[in-house]
């Protein structure tokens, strides 16, 4: 059995984990291990928190307050856990996209939003209380190895839970929802809309504000266009202006000098890359015709 | 090589046998130096005999060269610094060769490559040196054998009674009775001759043969002696008195290593040669046992000592009773070409003098030839016979004296390698030298001759024919037709390889061997047994005898006639080989074998892929002009031939013959014809079509069985349904009018894995992705969501309408999760009273400003994660309509395509990798070996399509090369011949609406690889690279797979291709290329869902009695039910890759009801831990997987918890549980 607490003031929590179907048992019992810390931050939001590393498969608030519950229980402390916080297992919300498209429909700056690392979680508690009991009954709990360690059960997903992501979405909710949402949007649209209307026009009549997101400037535009991930490995073509279009190139002796100087500079140019090129694969053994 | 260097510098008569040693060191000793002279790059004094135009080549080439000093004195104005000077002169020489490379040869890089090869298969000059010292001693040898005169048959057997040696006396046997002549022996002119002759022989692994020829000396004949054998009995003694001499020598002088054994000389069992080979390694100074080397001791005739017009290919030399009229011409070639050896060399040999290159295209010429299987051999023997070498090296020679039709000069003694041999394959590919005209020419014109005396005439003899008109030799006699034909096809390949300027052609050109893999050069390969070949045997009557001299070449030809009668355009080309065809045979034997000469008949097919699946072979029209046509054709087809009347109101004959889902037309035509011609009990055996075509899923329809793979109405039927629905969506009143509806499924391009049927909504293709577009708006909201929810808005108002107007199609929303994080997107699906499904998801302008933006919004750790979604939205919305009309488009000119891709599917997902690769890069891979074919044809089977798929994942490097593919219909050969004799208006035109990639567009895809693998050397990020005029960034498709997925796919089909060249391609090797390797993976999982999909997706078993209770005949009333026909295994593997992400890859079969089990209730799912998690690691918090805690702050993955989640998680559904170690 390895060391409990670990050096950066993790706590690992064993939990014994129940017979499976069909899965063979080894000779050594099966432990799932979360690792606990306490969570320092400044935030009104993330206050008496402990930081939970390595969630069991589809932890809910429910079965973690049940099993720290029974922790506490047996080191004959209480604790009220409030909430469990940026818990998302399967990263589904990883990426805001609203929040990264528009700020009308979120709350806060995008820069701003908070997050945890991929399976971790905020377990929030009531009070401090409760999170100092909390954390004592966890390290004792760990560090006991002669206990009967707490099962965690899973909640294991039947077959209709897979299949009814096939099932058509029930209309009249998807009208609400649209209904909804849309209403919304266009209230939060017409708000921002005046605001936008009220600061544009300054005592000279003049001041023009453009929000970050808007659509009709084309430098932004070229922006956004250039973060197109197709056109990362092309090369910018240079487009050719009026003014040298017009220009005879061939005016003057030594346009036409120069010209072919170039001309047979690139031949030249393109004749030694050939021989480079056969080189390597000559090294690489391209020529071998009966390979 | 002797008498060559004599008539090239004297062309005095040669004494016999007294000069020949000293010549032959002479030439020996000379062709040590030539190779220096050559380096040196100054001409010999040989090169006295310089023609005209090589001089006037010197002449331009001085010209340029006083242009360019001009130059540099401009240059050396402007800048006089003396070194610099000097820096300029000698680039001056190299932009000399760029700019003479430029225009003679295709590009400077071709030359480059082609100089490269010229250097890698030359031979080795310390061989040379070593096979030299054994002729000089072989030589010496064969002057001390005595001279033997006025033997009677009788005689000559009593000599070779007891002794080893034997005569190999060539069929029938002469007759101590009835043989009056005399047999002798008297000394040989010896010379080289062959290419080692001439030396343009090059390095071949196998070994090359050095051919010395003996000359009998004319006193041995008399001028009758060319008929009934004579002259081949006579050299028949000559050739076992001298190699009982030899081997009685050889033994003396120690030198027992050496073997000798006869051998038929281009498998013409008339030209019985002695073959000198070593056994093992000595340490004897004559050894070249490492050499490879053999050496072919030829006995040749007196040059003209026959009368050749008596020898021309329609006389009759072989005396059977009254008969003096049947042709013989292969007899008649075998005297003439035995006489005429040394003579072809000298003219070789005089053309190689006047052309500097001549040399380096013969090299060129053999190399191609030996890539495609072609040889000097007769046609009947296991290659494509008939043309090898020397008959290149021959026809390029006439084209030097002319060739056209006028006589007009084809090639120009001033010509590049390049030149000459691009000249002779356009020849080939472009010009009849079979049914409508042959080529003549002289070989012993005069050089100083300024008419050309090649012509080509306007005249066929339904043989091919390039006729000598000096020896009045068929160069083309050993070839037949059918190889004339296949050599016809792949210079036509070939010419428009070298036409091609967008591609480097030169590894398919010169490097690929097309032999490797029999199933991936030709179509369809069937293996002929005949049991009672002695039917056969009995047909070869005295008159085949003659005419055919062997009773293989007989029955090679034979069927090669049925073939061609029997599938006439159904295929393109043939070849017919024996099996086990002994050519060589011990020196105390006096012929090869007992006849039959071989144990079976490989009939290989190259399809046409347009006509091989036609039901009806027609005949000639039944009316009185055309009776005898008629009857032959009765005749053959027997009882098949019946009368049909068509559409036109014409009745003609016929033969009607049907398709069936496992096998082809072609193999019923051939069996039933063979069957038919040769023997009742012949079979014809093809242990791979139809294996492959059962992996095929058979869609539950109707006559399925009986229908080809070929035949796409199951998509044409939900295209309709389709089509009608489009009409009423256009129809519909919409606030905003639909502007587009563009079908993106794979089903609309005719590659879904499973055929369409209605009711299958079990098939995870069941629901066809369409998008729509409305009109023009500015009002879509400017957020994602909302915008998505607007979206969602429009699709209500369309089911509402629909519903309305049309109650019989059904309609429901459903979530869509195609784009990664935009869980907002609902899609409309529609199931037609057909029983078809649509999937309609929207597509606004202002979608695509969306993702971008988010992309630059993002915080920079997220970007990738954003970079990706925006390639599935462009993928999924945008590319997938252009992909999808490409595909669709081409596909009818590759009418293969389709069944190969959903083969191709059905072997990913067997292999548990169909779900990691998007669609669209799986059919961009699988069409690869379609749209850029070269070297080999287009595929025309099921088998050879998949195959070379195969074998191009095998040998394919993605970390070097980009795959470029052009997706347009093939070229036709003749389109582009025409269009050269067009005007060039019209060129031009033609040029600027092909739709093909151009140099220019070509060149940016290689430079965004370039750049792709500057970030990303190994590959690490983006392993393949599939580039397109759709895509020319080329990792759109391909940005998400996964590195060990991407090698995984090439290490099975090097697997794959490995088993086929081992073992062959039958059921078991077919059957093992499709199981999944599951021992591989590190944990494999069992499932079984309760209810079985096999049959509503649409698919049922070949064997099985169709149980029309389990027919699908309609949607269920509440559609919610349609779920329980769901495959669950497919949302759990995709929850479980969400959770593990970070550390295991999980994969399983994506088509249930086709992969795994008989009932389609069984699945697996595999997982792969990724390499980083399999040693301890140090403890993060942010590093993502379960782990546990090992010491201080080590931790490991903790794999007995996530089997234990996995457990749980699959819990309903698991029946095994596999850990491999």
């Amino acid at each position: 059995m390895a060391r409990e607490q670990l050096q950066n003031g993790f706590l690992a929590v064993p939990f014994a984990l129940p017979p499976v179907n069909n899965l063979k048992q080894k000779s050594s019992k099966p432990y799932h291990y979360m690792f606990v810390r306490k969570h320092q931050s400044k935030l009104e939001s993330e206050q008496h928190c402990l930081f939970l590393v390595n969630l069991p498969l589809l932890t809910q608030l429910e079965n973690l307050k049940k099993n720290f519950h029974e922790i506490c229980h047996r080191n004959d402390t209480v604790s009220h856990v409030q909430d469990l916080l940026h818990h998302d297992e399967f990263g589904l919300h990883e990426v805001d996209l609203s929040s990264l498209t528009s700020t009308l429909m979120s709350v806060d700056e995008p820069n701003e939003k908070r997050y945890t690392p991929r399976n971790t979680a905020l377990l929030q508690f009531v009070d401090k209380q409760s999170v100092e009991n909390c954390w004592e009954a966890l390290r004792k709990y760990a560090s006991n190895r002669k206990q009967e360690h707490i099962v965690w059960k899973f909640q294991s997903p039947s077959i209709e839970t897979f299949t009814s992501f096939y099932r058509p979405l029930p209309l009249e909710y998807l009208k609400n929802d649209i209904h909804e949402h849309m209403a919304l949007f266009e209230q939060r649209e017409r708000q921002a809309q005046e605001e936008v209307q009220s600061s544009i026009v300054d005592d000279d009549g003049f001041t023009l504000v453009v929000g970050k997101n808007t659509k009709s400037l084309n430098s932004i535009r070229k922006k956004i266009f250039n973060r197109n991930p197709l056109l990362k490995h092309e090369k910018p073509v240079k487009m050719p202006n009026m003014v040298d279009k017009k220009v005879k190139k061939d005016f003057y002796r030594f346009q036409v000098r120069e010209r072919k100087k170039q001309e047979i500079n690139e031949l030249l140019a393109k004749f030694k890359q050939d021989q480079e090129k056969i080189k390597e694969m000559r090294s690489k053994s391209r020529f071998n015709p009966y390979s | 090589m002797a008498s060559v260097k004599r008539v090239a510098s004297g062309g005095e008569k040669p004494e016999r046998g007294s000069f020949t040693k000293k010549a032959l060191v002479q030439a020996i000793t000379e062709s040590q130096h030539e190779n220096s002279d050559e380096n040196a790059g100054s001409s010999s004094s040989d090169d006295e005999e310089a023609t005209a135009s090589s001089n006037g080549e010197e002449e331009q080439e001085e010209e340029d060269e006083e242009e360019q000093e001009e130059d540099d004195d401009e240059d050396d104005e402007e800048d006089t610094h003396s070194h610099m000077a000097k820096r300029q002169k000698l680039s001056s020489q190299d932009i000399q060769i760029a700019r003479e490379t430029a225009e003679l040869f295709k590009s400077n890089i071709f030359k480059l490559q082609i100089d490269e090869l010229l250097e890698q298969v030359k031979l080795k000059e310390s061989h040379i040196v070593r096979v030299e010292k054994f002729l000089h001693k072989l030589y010496d040898m064969l002057q001390e054998v005595p001279e033997w005169t006025g033997q009677s048959l009788e005689d000559v057997e009593k000599y070779f009674n007891g002794k080893v040696v034997s005569v190999p006396f060539v069929d029938p046997k002469p007759q101590v009775k009835s043989t009056q002549y005399k047999f002798n022996y008297l000394k040989p002119d010896v010379s080289l001759v062959g290419s080692f002759g001439l030396k343009t022989a090059i390095y071949q692994p196998q070994g090359s043969s050095v051919d010395v020829l003996l000359t009998m000396p004319e006193e041995i004949f008399m001028k009758k002696d060319f008929l009934n054998f004579r002259c081949f009995h006579k050299r028949s003694v000559y050739l076992a008195y001298l190699t009982h001499h030899l081997s009685v020598m050889l033994k003396k002088s120690n030198l027992e290593f050496l073997h000798l054994e006869y051998s038929h000389f281009n498998n013409d069992p008339l030209q019985t040669v002695l073959k000198v080979s070593c056994k093992e390694k000595t340490s004897s100074e004559y050894n070249f046992y490492k050499t490879k080397f053999s050496i072919n001791l030829i006995v040749g005739f007196p040059y003209n000592f026959f009368e050749v017009k008596k020898l021309l290919p329609n006389k009759n030399c072989i005396r059977v009773g009254q008969d003096n009229e049947t042709p013989t011409p292969f007899y008649n070639f075998s005297v003439l070409s035995s006489s005429s050896y040394e003579h072809y060399l000298k003219f070789l040999h005089k053309t190689k003098k006047q052309t500097e290159q001549y040399k380096q295209a013969c090299v060129l010429g053999k190399l191609w030839l030996s890539q495609r299987g072609f040889s000097s051999n007769m046609s009947h023997s296991n290659a494509l016979g008939g043309f090898g070498n020397f008959e290149f090296a021959a026809l390029m020679a006439a084209l030097l004296n002319g060739g056209g039709l006028n006589g007009n000069r084809i090639l120009l003694h001033g010509f590049s390698s390049y030149q000459l041999f691009k000249g002779v394959i356009k020849y080939l590919a472009t010009v009849d030298l079979c049914t409508d005209g042959y080529l003549q020419f002289y070989s012993d014109y005069n050089s100083t001759a300024t008419v050309t005396t090649s012509k080509y005439v306007d005249e066929g003899f339904q043989t091919p024919t390039i006729f000598d008109k000096t020896t009045k030799v068929n160069i083309l006699s050993k070839m037949s037709v059918n190889s004339y034909q296949m050599l016809k096809i792949y210079a036509q390949e070939s010419l428009l390889m070298l036409n091609d300027v967008v591609r480097d052609q030169f590894e398919s050109m010169f490097l690929t061997n097309l032999n490797k893999v029999r199933t991936i050069k030709y179509d369809a390969c069937y293996e002929l047994d005949i049991p009672s070949i002695n039917v056969l045997l009995s047909k070869f009557g005295p008159v085949e005898k003659i005419s055919f001299i062997s009773f293989e070449n007989f029955i090679c030809n034979k069927l090669a006639n049925i073939v061609k009668i029997a599938l006439e355009d159904r295929i393109m080309a043939f070849e017919v080989a024996l099996v086990n065809n002994k050519t060589t045979f011990p020196i105390s034997k006096r012929k090869v074998a007992t006849v039959p000469n071989f144990t079976s008949i490989r009939i290989k097919l190259l399809i046409n892929p347009a006509e091989s699946e036609k039901l009806v072979t027609k005949g000639p029209e039944n009316r009185e002009e055309f009776a005898h046509e008629a009857n032959d054709f009765t005749l053959f087809w027997g009882k098949k031939a019946s009368l049909r009347r068509f559409k036109d109101g014409s009745i003609a004959n016929c033969c009607v013959w049907s398709t069936s889902a496992t096998d082809s037309v072609v193999s019923s035509i051939l069996s039933y014809t063979l069957k038919l011609h040769l023997t009742e009990d012949c079979k014809l055996i093809n242990n791979s079509t139809s294996q492959f075509q059962q992996l095929l899923p058979l869609p539950n329809l109707p006559a399925s069985s009986k229908t080809s793979v070929l035949n796409l109405s199951s998509y044409y039927n939900l295209k309709k349904s389709f089509d009608d629905l489009y009409k009423i969506m256009f129809e519909l009143k919409l606030p905003l009018s639909i502007k587009s509806l563009l079908p993106i499924g794979s089903a609309f391009r005719y590659t879904s894995l499973c055929q369409p049927v209605p009711y299958a909504y079990s098939n995870p293709d069941f629901l066809q992705d369409v998008v729509i577009e409305f009109e023009t708006s500015t009002k879509w909201p400017d957020e994602i969501t909302s915008l998505e929810k607007a979206k969602a808005a429009f699709l209500l108002k369309i089911q509402e309408s629909i519903t309305e107007t049309h109650s019989e199609y059904r309609c429901f929303f459903t979530r869509d999760e195609s784009i990664p994080y935009n869980t907002e997107i609902i899609t409309l699906n529609i199931l037609t009273p057909e029983g078809y499904g649509f999937k309609f998801r929207v597509l606004t302008e202002r979608d695509e400003v969306m993702y971008l933006r988010a992309i630059n919004n993002a915080r920079k750790e997220l970007r990738p994660e954003l970079e990706k979604t925006f390639l599935k939205f462009t993928a999924k919305y945008q590319a997938a309509i252009r992909h999808t009309r490409t595909l669709e488009n081409i596909s009818h000119s590759y009418p293969f395509y389709s069944p190969v891709v959903r083969l191709f599917k059905k072997w990913l997902d067997s292999h548990l990798l169909y779900g990691h690769l998007p669609e669209e890069l799986v059919e961009l891979i699988a069409i690869k070996p379609f749209v850029d074919s070269r070297p080999f044809t287009i595929p025309g089977s099921v088998e050879n399509g998949f195959l070379k798929i195969l074998s191009f994942l095998a040998s394919w490097n993605w970390r070097e090369d980009p795959l470029i593919l052009d997706l347009v219909k093939p070229d036709e050969f003749g389109e582009q011949e025409t269009s050269i004799g067009a005007s060039e208006l019209d060129s031009s035109v033609l040029k600027k609406l092909s739709e093909k990639l151009t140099l220019a567009q070509y060149k940016t895809i290689q430079t965004n690889f370039q750049q792709l693998r500057k970030e990303d050397p190994q590959g690490l990020q983006t392993q393949f690279f599939v580039a397109s005029k759709n895509d020319p960034s080329g990792i759109l498709y391909s940005t998400g797979v996964a590195l060990p997925i991407a090698t995984r796919l090439t290490a099975l089909a090097k697997v794959a291709i490995n088993l086929i060249q081992l073992h062959g391609l039958n059921k078991q090797t077919i059957e093992l290329l499709f199981t999944p390797a599951l021992k591989d993976y590190d944990f494999v999982i069992k499932l079984k869902v309760p209810t079985p999909l096999k049959l509503s997706s649409g698919v049922i078993n070949a064997d099985e009695f169709k149980n029309l209770n389990e027919q699908l005949t309609g949607f269920p009333k509440d559609l919610d039910t349609m779920s329980n026909k769901m495959d669950p295994t497919y949302q759990l593997v995709k929850y479980l890759n969400l959770k593990y992400k970070n550390s295991i890859i999980f994969s399983n079969h994506r088509h249930i009801g086709v992969t795994r089990s008989k009932n389609g209730d069984e699945n697996v799912i595999t997982g792969l831990i990724k390499p980083v998690f399999k040693k301890q690691l140090k403890f993060k918090v942010n590093m993502d997987c379960n782990v546990k805690p090992v010491e201080k702050d080590l931790v490991e993955l903790n794999k007995d918890a996530i089997f234990h989640e996995i457990g749980a998680f699959c819990q309903e559904l698991i029946v095994g549980f596999e850990a491999n170690n």
